[in-house]
């Protein structure tokens, strides 16, 4: 695989590459990456002069393999991006015609493969190294593509190393399925939106996933562009704009930039240097006004290619099943049928079946899905997560070279989700609706529905989440505190039966942390009761995890890219306690700070 | 060929629901609404440690928002149980019974509490049950009330 940029022109925020810096553990990298900053020194953006790495990690925070494993995925992206390149080129000569104007027959595959380039080009990170792909690889359903990472910090690092986000890196996979966010003022219930507290709304262009595909690129902690020109810049720089161009219209990213527009476009986000100006790249307003369509555009694109059969074709065992081309075998029925009964799954991820009684001994007799077997309601729920000490957000607590510092509470966050989103709190972004803030104390803790549709996708070299493998290391839920679908089970089935009032490494003596020791919630109130005591077996336990493996796309068309991976594939151990040696003590928790709880209307109870 | 006609409108029917606006296309209809709702198991205790204890009980289709909330009142005195504890679930469409649990934190050791339980759509509307009023006594530090498991269904 070539190691050479992609596209675009060289730019002065090219980093300084041959110099070595402080490493993940506070010893020194090699000299770094082809493609992007790599640990070393950065000589580009408004400062101009030289640039430490962020790493404000204590040692064994950040995984001792994160430049290299860092490496490794910018080589898979820049493989995938110039098979995208193929494609562009293979397109046939497209007809625009009738009225409105199409595509005549190529206009699907136009769009989709722009939206394929867009995805896999590291030109969209602020420092040129970090395409959304970075963070969701097709190999894990498009969600977090580096095992020990997935293992420990949870939250991929950023454009500029290392600042990382809070989260773990979500599916893309049937994203485009969510709904516009909104309430459904009869069920007092809020639903639909993308990422895990909602935030990508879609409420502006009328799509949630096109509009979660617009914050990444301008996101301190991930792709670090500070101005959302920035995009429509990079994209006139990009060798795919005449691709670009011919889907949106001829000339629609010929704008005005200014000549500082390079310097800004390649100084990370939250810099102290812009202040609170989210616009640095001062446009007239016309130019502004483009500048936001092909943002728009952007967003529209990406929403395209997550659509296509490249990344949600619907091809599992569970969809041959509903067409007869597949019969589940006896534990992958059994599981079925624990999931929409005794496990009571389907309340929550709905397989769109019929709703025939599935009362044990009865058969549902349903012809086929009535709507599509997307497993999820589309809703929120606060399923009790215990606070994950390893997330790398709680140490950001200090400036970073650019004066910016992502976390300043340390500890002292608490991960609201939804909650946080209608108070248009710390960490999310505003909402757009103010009737919805006075509902905020209802939704404390609140996080998406995913989907399970994928959530056992992995490497076709490594082709299971689950111990002893050899698999490939996923974080399950908003934190990655789970780290095996048998947990992700076990949780669901003994999460109260085993509750202790302890927080994460701090299970009674005898007891052993998610196997008979739940900690805490890191939010009690509005606590999800459909599960926490399912009664579930043992044998009932892993029946679930094997239906749930129905779920992968590939089965009757093979995946796209599912042979990317050229990493390591982990062995041993069991999927009970998988990751458990990664476990550290959570540190005696402050109160949760000011910011995040005490932003009115307050939570139901306080915060621990 | 005539045959062929009406797979063709149930494939093309099909096909429409699977591509039409894939949101709404999603959002089921509420469930309807028993004749009346009805406590057909419990309340008991299904658990209770020194941190927290967890009553559940079970009711016919309660119909209505999918989203209800499990009530508790309880209190240390039988005629006065002014303090309220609430747990939502999702109802199951197609499931023809809900188990509701409620989860009460921060109780008191060795203490004998009073109860009666309720359930509300997520709008706040009762689904019209009452308990009688039954107790419970919470267990000492260290102790461990589990109800004997038994089959959902």
């Amino acid at each position: 695989m070539s190691r050479r940029r992609q596209g675009g022109k060289p730019t002065a925020g090219r980093h300084a590459g041959s110099k070595a810096g402080a490493g993940p553990d506070g010893g020194l990298t090699d000299a770094g990456f082809d493609a992007g900053f790599d640990g070393g020194l950065f000589d580009g953006g408004l400062d101009g002069g030289t640039a430490t790495i962020y790493n404000p990690y204590p040692p064994g925070i950040l995984p001792a393999d994160i430049n290299s494993e860092i490496a490794r995925v910018q080589r898979e992206v820049t493989f995938i991006f110039e098979q995208a390149l193929a494609m562009w080129l293979a397109l046939p000569t497209p007809t625009l015609t009738g009225q409105p104007p199409t595509f005549q027959n190529t206009g699907v595959s136009m769009i989709q493969t722009l939206g394929k380039l867009m995805n896999f080009d590291q030109n969209m990170g602020v420092l040129r190294n970090q395409a959304c792909a970075s963070c969701h690889m097709p190999y894990a359903g498009f969600s977090g593509p580096i095992p020990s990472v997935n293992l420990t910090m949870v939250a991929f690092p950023g454009s500029f190393h290392f600042r990382a986000g809070k989260r773990t890196a979500q599916r893309y996979t049937y994203s485009p399925w969510y709904p516009v966010f909104q309430l459904n003022v009869v069920g007092q219930d809020f639903f639909g939106g993308n990422f895990w507290d909602g935030r990508a709304t879609g409420y502006l262009i009328q799509n949630p996933d096109a509009e979660q595909a617009q914050h990444p690129p301008v996101d301190t902690q991930e792709m670090g562009l500070p101005d959302t020109a920035c995009i429509a810049f990079r994209l006139s720089q990009a060798a795919y704009r005449p691709l670009f161009e011919q889907v949106w219209g001829a000339g629609s990213l010929s704008i005005a930039f200014p000549p500082d527009t390079e310097a800004i476009c390649s100084t990370p986000g939250g810099a102290a240097v812009f202040g609170a100006d989210t616009q640095p790249v001062k446009l007239s307003a016309s130019e502004r006004t483009r500048a936001n369509t092909v943002y728009d555009r952007w967003g529209q694109s990406l929403d395209a290619f997550e659509k296509g059969h490249e990344v949600s074709p619907f091809s599992s065992k569970f969809d041959n099943f509903l067409k007869a081309k597949y019969t589940l075998t006896p534990d992958e029925m059994a599981g079925y049928n624990l999931f929409r009964g005794k496990a009571n799954c389907n309340s929550c991820h709905l397989d769109g079946r019929g709703t025939t009684s599935i009362a044990l001994g009865t058969t549902d007799t349903s012809k086929r899905a009535l709507t599509n077997p997307l497993f999820t309601c589309f809703g929120f729920n606060n399923e009790g997560l215990p606070i994950n000490p390893r997330d790398a957000f709680y140490y950001q607590t200090t400036p970073d070279f650019f004066g910016f510092t992502p976390n300043p509470f340390g500890f002292g966050y608490r991960d609201l989700g939804l909650g946080t989103f209608l108070r248009s709190g710390f960490g999310s972004a505003p909402s757009p609706d103010n009737t919805w803030t006075s509902l905020a104390p209802m939704y404390d803790g609140f996080f998406q529905v995913s989907t399970v549709r994928n959530v056992a996708m992995a490497p076709s070299q490594c082709p299971t989440t689950e111990a002893p493998g050899p698999y490939f290391q996923k974080g399950f839920f908003h934190n990655g505190y789970i780290k095996s679908l048998k947990q992700l089970v076990h949780f669901y089935n003994t999460r109260d039966l085993f509750s202790f009032p302890v927080t994460s490494g701090h299970c009674p003596a005898g007891k052993t942390e998610k196997v008979d020791c739940w900690p805490q919630p890191e939010d009690k109130n509005v606590l999800d009761t459909t599960t926490g005591n399912l009664q579930l077996t043992d044998l009932e336990e892993n029946q679930l995890v094997i239906f749930m493996q129905t779920l992968t796309d590939g089965f009757s068309t093979p995946y796209p890219n599912i042979n990317t991976f050229t990493g390591t594939c982990l062995t041993g151990g069991s999927a009970s306690t998988q990751g458990n040696e990664f476990l550290i003590p959570t540190p005696p928790l402050p109160p949760c700070a000011s910011a995040i709880c005490g932003v009115a209307p307050l939570p139901i109870t306080p915060v621990p | 060929m005539n045959r062929l006609l009406p797979r063709l409108a149930i494939a093309i029917t099909v096909a429409s629901l699977l591509s039409s606006n894939p949101g709404t296309a999603q959002i089921l209809p509420p469930l309807k609404k028993a004749a009346r709702v009805v406590i057909i198991k419990g309340p008991e205790v299904e658990l209770s440690f020194e941190h927290l204890t967890i009553i559940r009980w079970t009711s016919n289709n309660p119909g209505g928002t999918d989203v209800h909330f499990g009530v508790v009142h309880y209190g240390t005195d039988p005629k006065d149980l002014s303090q309220t504890a609430k747990s939502p679930r999702r109802l199951n469409h197609g499931q023809r019974t809900t188990m509701f649990r409620v989860r009460m934190d921060d109780l008191k050791p060795q203490t004998t509490y009073y109860y009666r339980v309720d359930s509300e759509e997520s709008n706040g509307k009762s689904d019209g049950v009452k308990s009688p009023v039954k107790k419970f006594t919470t267990p000492g530090p260290g102790e461990r009330i589990v109800l004997i498991p038994k089959p959902n269904h």
